[in-house]
């Protein structure tokens, strides 16, 4: 589901194939890595992060030998995925900005003579235009059409070749791009902007870049230094070029995050859990994306934010085989806490189509194998759901919290939906 | 632009892509308690089967299934005015442009699946936008909702997906059948539920619903779902549940700033929670995730408050909010209701007043609606379908008559007719030619295989049962099964509207044989009589196209190879496919259909089974032992 980011070195990968150019980059971990050229290099922090430079998570004009030092440095700040990539010197007037967002107005192309680090604060020197969505490119002898004005006008004001501009577009749209950012898009020379002008193929021998071969791959003078792509999830399935492996993991997760994210990926149905902090006092196990919410927010709004151990939820009417690793999970994470007395949620709203009394089924197994661990942390589970098949699956539920005496309260749709999570907090007052 | 009053001012006909039972069930449920005719879903395309088995109120009912789009019959192409597309989010998009390109009368639909891709639903905006070209267009009040939306509901008269539950009970407890002012609507569908559910427990009636679906671009977007609000007279006010992300509350403020919506409106924005977290969190929808500042839940919420919005802090004041309401026609709450009375006491009273977990055991509605729900709650599927009789008021029924009236008054070719359509047949003509046909197969000689095969069987000692199964055994392509191939072969031409002479190239050259030509003894200078009865019954019709084709294949055939006439199953196929046309008004595509499920042959088997029979009997009484050849009748192959 949604927007997520390919890592630097495959979204490079991609766009280099489909400009045809050779990717010389290589990706590293603290482990180790392939060395594919002489340096010098520049070594990059690979995990999504915005504004690395200042964040002091690159490092430029590393020797060859140097490498592992460097690569040890940024370890130690908490990092594992990395690029390796050969330096490309230039002089910062060459940098420029250029970028692509998928709009329902069509594509929006952001631009600048100007890029770099400091692009936030020359916002007013980045122009805005937007093509309409229809734009792949035909064939060149086709009449050109407004895109065309717009691709072509851009092409002259950065001065980059016509086609970049088009093979860039192309690769946005076959890939299922959703965002697309080159930061600096670095431009040494001045290119024919004219569609359809062969390359020059000579070899580009500046002064600044001390004549290495890797500048060979850019024949153009077009340099892509720091590139950020984001894509659509759901369209794996339509491009096979890249899988959820080339995804960036954006922070450290715990085993029970990994586990619960393993079985989203198997699963129709949608299963999220993020642990937000592991001595909190409420645990919540909920239901739907709207009414997960509403419920994490009363939290907050009590004043209660920072007791929240954890967000997720569960929806899309996953089987009781689901629910029940769902909860095991959950309950491997509440039981690392040095607490005693936690409060469980379970909550839902008046769900549509998800079976109440089958997801319960697996939620209560998981709670009968964990049951000893339970009652010595003194657990109290708060229960507020509605819809298909609820009275079946809330009275199970009722009985089994009764006799194991973790009941809080069991309650369908009498009671508002934030009322639980009140519920809960207010019993925890008088607990403490 | 989705037009709610159009919607409700005309009957709504769903066809269902891809098939959910749950939710067309629950479809078929809500048009049953609201009181329909019948099921508002008429048609679902998936494979494998041609009905889907649905209850309709306590009982079975079938909707049919078609393998595609293009097997859909015209007539209920034109019916179809909303579609709900149950496809996975790989499929949508090209299911959905399929549908939009070839039903003529659609007012909309709506999108269930999850991980569309956002350039597909991007797409499919474009398609239906105003000026966009469409082959065979959506008229004006088009619209689509979703993808991964639970769908559109109007009480009383429409219930386009999942929304407002699956089951009966559920549909109940959300009063989902009693029209009223309040609009609800929100990105997510399990909060869609809880708001109707809320609007009507406190004692408010919905005027319509929906759900966007959480994706980044859902097609009908809030906008669009608050400016139909506006021009819906029957709605009065708006309760939306919105979330962190994007900008749609800015462009509703924008909205109301130029006066565009003027009703008034109860929100909340959930996900203030969002300030826990150190890096902006993807909720559970694709939209919810705040990348920027003003797309914060706080931030929003303070801009529709700026322009008058009822923009609620906390989920506990937006339902305070929606209790205020004013509205004339508030229903009073049922005394005793044990779910108010508890969600009285844990509110007043907090944990140490809680009663057990009762599940709902009385409503408002009184005890006929009890009893209805318990009923439908009870209900199990018949093991089989029929529609051709029936056990009614102590005497059986046949095709819908009665059984001693049908035999007294009705011909046999009445009745053998009825039987095998289903149905009554419409036109005497198609009685007397299907008693004629039965007349003319009855036996042909004892020389055939089926006969042969009885009278071995016979002589072998068999009783009847076996001797007759061991003559119908023997019908197959090559003996009397020929009918219905001939029947394809002449439905087929007409409808290709072919040349003959290119049919028979096209069958030559595929080393086919037509079926329904040719004859072993028969010749163009020695006609077949029985062909010319057959081919006399053709001049009764005004017009006999399938006859004309299968003359005109006959004419080309003869010309080749004398004996390559129009034989008795060729003549039977063309004049009866005529008579099914003209006089029972049964389509191409039904016909096709008969042949299919092999009704041409049906009248050969009954026919020839009198003949097989009075060969059994016959050999019977004679009793000449068993039948034997001798080697010189069968030869050795090297």
């Amino acid at each position: 589901m949604a927007r997520v980011k390919l890592t630097e070195y495959k979204a490079k990968q991609l766009l280099y194939h489909a400009l045809g150019k050779k990717y010389l980059g290589t990706p590293a971990t603290p482990e180790g890595y392939q060395m594919p050229h002489n340096g010098p290099f520049v070594l990059k922090v690979d995990q999504g992060i915005k504004g690395r430079m200042k964040k002091g998570l690159v490092e430029l004009e590393i020797q060859k030998d140097k490498l592992p030092d460097a690569l040890m440095r940024l370890s130690k700040k908490g990092y594992s995925q990395f690029i390796i990539e050969p330096m490309v010197k230039h002089d910062p007037s060459q940098e420029r900005y250029l970028s692509l967002e998928r709009t329902r107005e069509g594509i929006v192309v952001r631009y600048a003579k100007v890029g770099g680090i400091d692009i936030e604060s020359m916002k007013d020197r980045v122009e805005e235009v937007i093509l309409n969505s229809k734009f792949e490119y035909r064939n060149p002898k086709q009449a050109p059409n407004s895109n065309d004005q717009i691709t072509q006008k851009i092409s002259e004001e950065l001065a980059v070749p016509i086609n970049f501009m088009h093979q860039l577009l192309n690769f946005f749209e076959r890939q299922y791009i959703s965002f697309l950012e080159i930061n600096p898009l670095v431009v040494k020379q001045n290119t024919s902007p004219l569609r359809g002008t062969p390359l020059r193929k000579r070899r580009i021998k500046s002064p600044l870049t001390r004549g290495v071969d890797f500048d060979v791959e850019s024949k153009d003078g077009v340099f892509i230094l720091d590139l950020a792509v984001e894509v659509d999830s759901t369209a794996e399935f339509f491009t096979k070029t890249w899988t959820s492996a080339d995804i960036v993991e954006d922070s450290v997760k715990s085993p029970e995050e990994l586990a619960i994210k393993k079985l989203n990926d198997q699963s129709q149905a949608a299963l999220s859990f993020t642990l937000l902090n592991s001595e909190g006092l409420l645990w919540v196990l909920l239901s739907g994306g709207g009414a997960s919410i509403t419920i994490a927010d009363e939290a907050y709004n009590m004043g209660f934010g920072k007791e929240l151990a954890n967000y997720g939820e569960y929806s899309g009417n996953p089987n009781d085989d689901e629910t029940y690793e769902y909860t095991c999970n959950l309950i491997d994470s509440m039981m690392k806490s040095s607490r005693r007395r936690l409060m469980l949620i379970i909550g839902g709203g008046v769900a549509n189509f998800t079976d109440i009394g089958k997801t319960f089924k697996g939620v209560i197994k998981a709670l009968e194998k964990n049951k000893k661990r339970l009652k010595k942390k003194e657990i109290k589970i708060f229960v507020r759901r509605g819809g298909p098949n609820q009275k079946n699956g809330l009275k199970l539920m009722e009985k089994w919290l009764r006799e194991n005496d973790m009941y809080g309260i069991v309650a369908g749709p009498e009671l508002p939906l934030h009322e639980i999570m009140k519920l809960a907090i207010n019993s925890s007052k008088k607990h403490a | 632009m989705l037009n709610i009053q159009k919607i409700r001012s005309q009957k709504q006909s769903i066809i269902a892509l891809g098939s959910h039972i749950p939710i067309l069930q629950s479809i078929l449920d809500f048009d049953y308690l609201a009181g329909k005719e019948g099921p508002s879903v008429i048609a679902i395309i998936a494979s494998g089967r041609k009905n889907v088995r649905l209850f309709w109120g306590e009982k079975d009912v079938l909707i049919p299934v078609y393998p595609t789009l293009a097997h859909l019959p015209a007539s209920v192409k034109n019916e179809i005015t909303l579609f709900l597309n149950l496809t996975s989010g790989r499929r949508v998009l090209s299911s959905t442009v399929e549908l939009l390109d070839s039903l003529p009368n659609l007012l909309g639909g709506a999108l269930f699946a999850e991980n569309v891709p956002e350039k597909h639903s991007i797409e499919i905006f474009n398609k239906i936008k105003p000026g966009s070209r469409i082959k065979s267009g959506m008229t004006s009040g088009q619209f689509i909702v979703g993808p991964a939306s639970v769908g559109l509901m109007i009480p009383g008269h429409l219930k386009l997906g999942a929304i407002a539950g699956t089951d009966a009970e559920q549909l109940m407890d959300s009063h989902v059948f009693e029209p009223g002012s309040v609009a609800v609507f929100s990105s997510s569908g399990g909060m869609t539920g809880e708001l109707i559910r809320l609007v009507t427990t406190v004692q408010k009636r919905i005027s319509f619903s929906l759900s966007f679906g959480g994706d980044r671009f859902p097609i009908l977007t809030p906008v669009e779902a608050f400016l139909a609000a506006e021009h819906d007279p029957q709605t009065k006010h708006i309760v939306y549940f919105g979330e962190l992300g994007g900008y749609d509350e800015y462009e509703l403020v924008d909205l109301i700033k130029q006066k565009k919506v003027t009703k008034p409106i109860i929100t909340y924005i959930g996900g203030t929670i969002s300030a826990m977290f150190e890096k902006p969190p993807q909720f559970g929808h694709a939209k919810a995730m705040a990348s920027r500042g003003e797309e914060t839940a706080q931030a929003k919420t303070k801009a529709l408050k700026s322009v008058g919005v009822k923009a609620a802090q906390s989920f506990e004041e937006f339902i305070d909010f929606v209790k205020k309401i004013k509205i004339k026609d508030n229903i009073p709450l049922p005394d005793g209701n044990p779910h108010v009375k508890r969600a009285l006491r844990l509110l007043e009273g907090g944990l140490k007043n809680d009663l057990p977990y009762e599940g709902s055991t009385e409503r408002s509605e009184g005890r006929d609606v009890q009893k209805v729900l318990s009923k439908m709650q009870q209900r199990t599927h018949a093991l089989f379908m029929n529609s051709i009789s029936q056990d009614k008021d102590g005497s059986v029924e046949i095709v819908g008559e009665e059984m001693l009236s049908m035999a007294t008054k009705r011909s046999f070719g009445h009745i053998v007719g009825s039987m095998l359509l289903g149905r009554q047949l419409k036109s005497k003509d198609t009685a007397e030619f299907i008693e004629l046909i039965m007349k003319l197969l009855v036996d042909h000689g004892p020389y055939v295989s089926g006969a042969i095969n009885t009278m071995i069987a016979a002589r072998a000692g068999k009783d009847l049962v076996s001797s007759l199964a061991s003559g119908l055994l023997t019908i197959g392509p090559r003996f009397g099964g020929a009918i219905n191939q001939a029947a394809q072969h002449w439905l087929e031409g007409v409808a290709e509207s072919i040349d003959p002479d290119e049919y028979v190239e096209r069958s030559a050259k595929q080393n086919k044989r037509i079926s329904g030509i040719g004859h072993r003894k028969y010749r163009v200078d020695t006609p077949d009589p029985r062909v010319n009865v057959i081919l006399t019954f053709a001049k009764k019709l005004n017009k006999s196209p399938y006859t004309l084709f299968a003359k005109s294949i006959e004419a080309v055939t003869t010309a080749k190879k004398a004996n390559l006439i129009l034989n008795v199953d060729g003549a039977i196929a063309a004049v009866l496919l005529d008579v099914l046309s003209q006089k029972e008004k049964i389509s191409p595509e039904e016909l096709q259909e008969l042949i299919n499920i092999e009704f041409f042959n049906a009248l050969f088997v009954l026919s020839r089974s009198v003949g097989f029979t009075a060969h059994y009997l016959d050999q019977r009484r004679k009793d000449e032992g068993l039948f034997r050849l001798s080697p010189k009748e069968v030869g050795f192959a090297e």
